[in-house]
């Protein structure tokens, strides 16, 4: 054994105890008597017994005196007697073959132990115990029952029952019968303690040593202290309702999969060390809540409790996620330095950005994130930097956040059909002043793609159909020459109450919105605008169809009852007065790309097609009369441009 | 069941006392003794030896490795109580006899008073550790 250490101590106590308890044993044999000595002296009736391991488990009632003083009508069971679990070791219980209803004396030194959620005290230590025998008839009893066996229900102890020891909570009261002083007051805490936040242990500011020390098994106690840099949704498989309280996030029950797919409140955050890591928060039922969120959230502190380590990802894995956290590094305000002093703080200018991140989780059924919304906003926050269009058209990089505030002119969302409505990729053409206002050099418009993973809030996707808005985009990523809205990337309609702003305001559009006009530098997938002459008419690809004059509808039925008369399924009603609308490609000639072959759909109450109706309704039509015509500023989007043959096909549209 | 609890209150003891006064209580040294039996004096031993290691991989998942007294290095989890010890399997699995072997109560003792030895290793190396056991054993 190691000389000096514990094994030797319990070595040594070992042995005085043992010969404490033969010295004791035999003196009981001896005397054959109720020793005279009874201080400190535990009388209990044993209710029941079972075994776990080697010890033995006694539920026993405790006595107030010996049932020996008592008479046969009083020693009856006193339910107000408190209960106690007495252990035996296995060489104790062979000694004493206790039985249910037998009187034990244990004497001192006996150790008397608290639980933490049980209120049933437990008692250690029992050597020194002796079987009282009441009477005459209970010692033959007695030597009967020496003989048979009785049966004793041994529990097995799972092993997934793992100790914890961290937590610093507990103040519990330890007696032993030696010193009847109690050491420590008794708390309140025993009969059940509820995980309370304010009852948790002091609050952390390093997000890694939180990691570190508490390894992937999850955190329970411990709080760190965070700053909110963003809020922003992720789209997600799996489904969890969960509703907020105030400002506490609560993990309600999962959803069915007839749910419609739900989406992922996550937040940014950054600690007093500079370190970074993503929140991923329970789902929220309806994304609306997402701009609020990020009002009420953005640049305050929180508090993280009882979160799970998810992932810890790096640079390489997670391009979309480090391209954010690129965007608000440096540090805004000198972060700490693990290893130093707590007073001691470095400059920023010589800190790496960071190369990992961890991603954590919040487990189930507690509540996580306590934001001090009262608070002031932190001085650690880097609200999104607001730039024009045309600043960030010259940016040199790749994989670059920006965020910017504009008019949405024209949105074209992709044709697959089977995609949900509101899964599906669209292109948004956006523009501000600073691209309106310059003369050449910057496209006035420039297309915004915002792809499936980009979550939208119901919200927008209705302002954006309505019709022209301003919106906001929050950390959109700009690279290869586009600019696009992936995840992370927030679209709101009001601009935040903090960001910075670069020089005038940039959502004032003095004046109509102007488009470039139809070139040869002109692409595909862009809009335009165009002027020239008609010089064909594709006859095969005209068509025309009424429409419902209340609600547009371009489907309209023969109504059943009258087969003359129109039938609008969505209003439900005859159509009196439908609106003809008609489908007609023209061959332009453009002077500004006189080249190519132009080819425009056109289509309802578009500037040339007012003609063309006319030109129906008095069953006229002469493709003779359209030829020649001037056809002025068009507004198109370009489907394709071919330089073999040298054909652009547009189609007219409506700006918002 | 009871016995865990009461050994786990046990544990949480000796911690606390150890954080306050750097020392363990002879009744406490005694309540180990009651509640592990024979495992209690070799458990210490260890602990007196620093002989407990918790090795630690970057995705924080971590098991000890705790230096027998015959010099091999057995390998206890950390989310379930297990140990590669032939004792482990002997007493705790088969027979139910104890709850835990030495060298799993040395791997507490050494949570409760710190003095485990710190390891990093990589994914990889946790791995193998690992499998190594199966190996033997296979």
């Amino acid at each position: 054994l190691y000389r000096g250490g514990l094994a030797e101590r319990l070595c040594r106590l070992q042995n005085r105890e043992r010969s404490a308890i033969s010295f004791w044993r035999h003196q009981c044999i001896s005397d054959d008597k109720i020793p005279s000595d009874k201080s400190g002296v535990l009388i209990v009736k044993i209710l029941e017994i079972f075994e776990e391991c080697t010890i033995q488990v006694a539920i026993c009632q405790q006595l107030e005196q010996s049932p020996a003083t008592l008479s046969p009508e009083d020693a009856l069971i006193n339910a107000e007697e408190p209960i106690l679990k007495v252990l035996f070791t296995r060489e104790t219980a062979a000694h004493l073959k206790s039985r249910p209803q037998d009187v034990i004396h244990i004497y001192p030194p006996w150790q008397k132990l608290l639980l933490q959620n049980a209120d049933v005290p437990v008692i250690m230590n029992t050597y020194f115990s002796q079987k009282v025998l009441l009477s005459e008839h209970s010692e033959a009893r007695e030597k009967t029952y020496g003989l048979t066996k009785m049966l004793i229900r041994k529990n097995i102890i799972s092993l997934a029952q793992t100790f914890r020891l961290d937590d610093l909570d507990d103040k519990l009261q330890r007696e032993s019968s030696d010193n009847q002083v109690p050491c420590a007051p008794q708390t309140h805490n025993n009969g059940g303690s509820k995980q309370h936040p304010s009852a948790l242990s002091a609050v952390n500011d390093s997000l890694l040593e939180m990691v570190e020390s508490q390894g992937a098994v999850g955190w329970r106690e411990v709080q760190v202290r965070v700053v909110i840099q963003r809020v922003y949704c992720l789209p997600a498989r799996e489904g969890h309702r969960s509703h907020t309280q105030g400002n506490k996030l609560l993990c309600a029950t999962p959803v069915t999969n007839s749910d419609p797919p739900n989406v992922r409140l996550c937040l940014l955050v950054q600690d007093a060390y500079g370190m970074f890591s993503e929140v991923q928060l329970q789902f929220l039922s309806s994304t609306d809540d997402i701009e609020q969120y990020c009002r009420r959230w953005e640049g305050k502190s929180c508090c993280l409790a009882g979160m799970k380590i998810l992932q810890r990802t790096t640079r390489g894995r997670a391009l979309g996620l480090f391209s954010l956290i690129d965007s608000l590094w440096p540090p805004v305000v000198p972060v700490k330095v693990p290893g130093q002093s707590q007073d001691c703080e470095m400059m920023t200018t010589n800190l790496p950005p960071p190369s990992f991140c961890y991603i954590l989780t919040v487990q189930s059924g507690e509540i996580h994130v306590e934001v001090d919304e009262e608070e002031q906003i932190s001085n650690l926050y880097q609200p999104p930097a607001v730039r024009g269009l045309k600043e960030i058209l010259q940016i040199d990089g790749c994989n670059e956040r920006c965020s910017f505030w504009a008019q949405v002119l024209y949105r074209r969302l992709q044709s697959k059909h089977s995609v949900p409505v509101d899964q599906r990729e669209m292109l948004l053409f956006v523009t501000d002043s600073t691209l309106q206002n310059e003369v050449h050099g910057v496209p006035k418009v420039v297309a915004v793609s915002v792809t499936a993973s980009c979550v939208l809030s119901m919200e927008i996707i209705e302002a954006l159909s309505a019709g022209s808005r301003l919106v906001f985009f929050k950390d959109a990523l700009w690279g290869n020459g586009r600019i696009i809205c992936v995840e992370r990337t927030v679209l709101l309609l009001q601009k935040p109450l903090l960001c910075s702003a670069a020089g005038a305001d940039l959502s004032e559009l003095t004046g109509p919105v102007r488009l470039d006009e139809l070139d040869s530098t002109t692409l595909a997938n862009s809009v335009c605008a165009l002027r020239g002459t008609v010089v064909g008419v594709n006859e095969s690809t005209a068509f025309f169809w009424p429409t419902c004059n209340r609600c547009g509808n371009g489907k309209l039925e023969l109504c059943p009852q009258d087969r003359e008369l129109l039938y609008c399924n969505q209003c439900s009603e005859v159509v009196t007065t439908p609106v003809l609308k008609m489908q007609l490609e023209v061959f332009l000639s453009c002077p500004s790309r006189s080249q190519s072959t132009v080819k425009v759909k056109v289509w309802h109450e578009m500037a040339l097609f007012v003609l063309l109706t006319m030109l129906l309704f008095l069953q006229t039509y002469e493709v003779q009369s359209v030829l020649g015509k001037e056809v002025g500023l068009l507004n198109c989007y370009v489907h394709s441009v071919t330089s073999h043959p040298n054909c652009v096909v547009l189609e007219e549209i409506v700006l918002l | 069941s009871t016995l865990p609890a009461v050994a786990e209150e046990l544990l949480r003891e000796i911690k606390k006392a150890f954080q306050e006064t750097s020392q363990v209580p002879d009744d406490l040294l005694l309540g180990l003794k009651f509640i592990f039996g024979p495992a209690a004096v070799p458990a210490l031993d260890l602990v007196d030896q620093r002989s407990v290691t918790r090795v630690r991989a970057p995705s924080g998942r971590i098991l000890y490795q705790v230096l027998g007294s015959s010099g091999k290095l057995y390998t206890c989890y950390s989310s379930c109580h297990f140990c590669t010890c032939p004792a482990f399997g002997f007493s705790v699995l088969q027979k139910s006899e104890s709850l835990l072997c030495k060298h799993i109560l040395a791997v507490y003792l050494s949570q409760a008073m710190g003095t485990c030895q710190e390891l990093a290793v990589s994914e990889e190396q946790l791995t193998n550790i690992l499998l190594a056991e199966e190996e033997d054993e296979g």
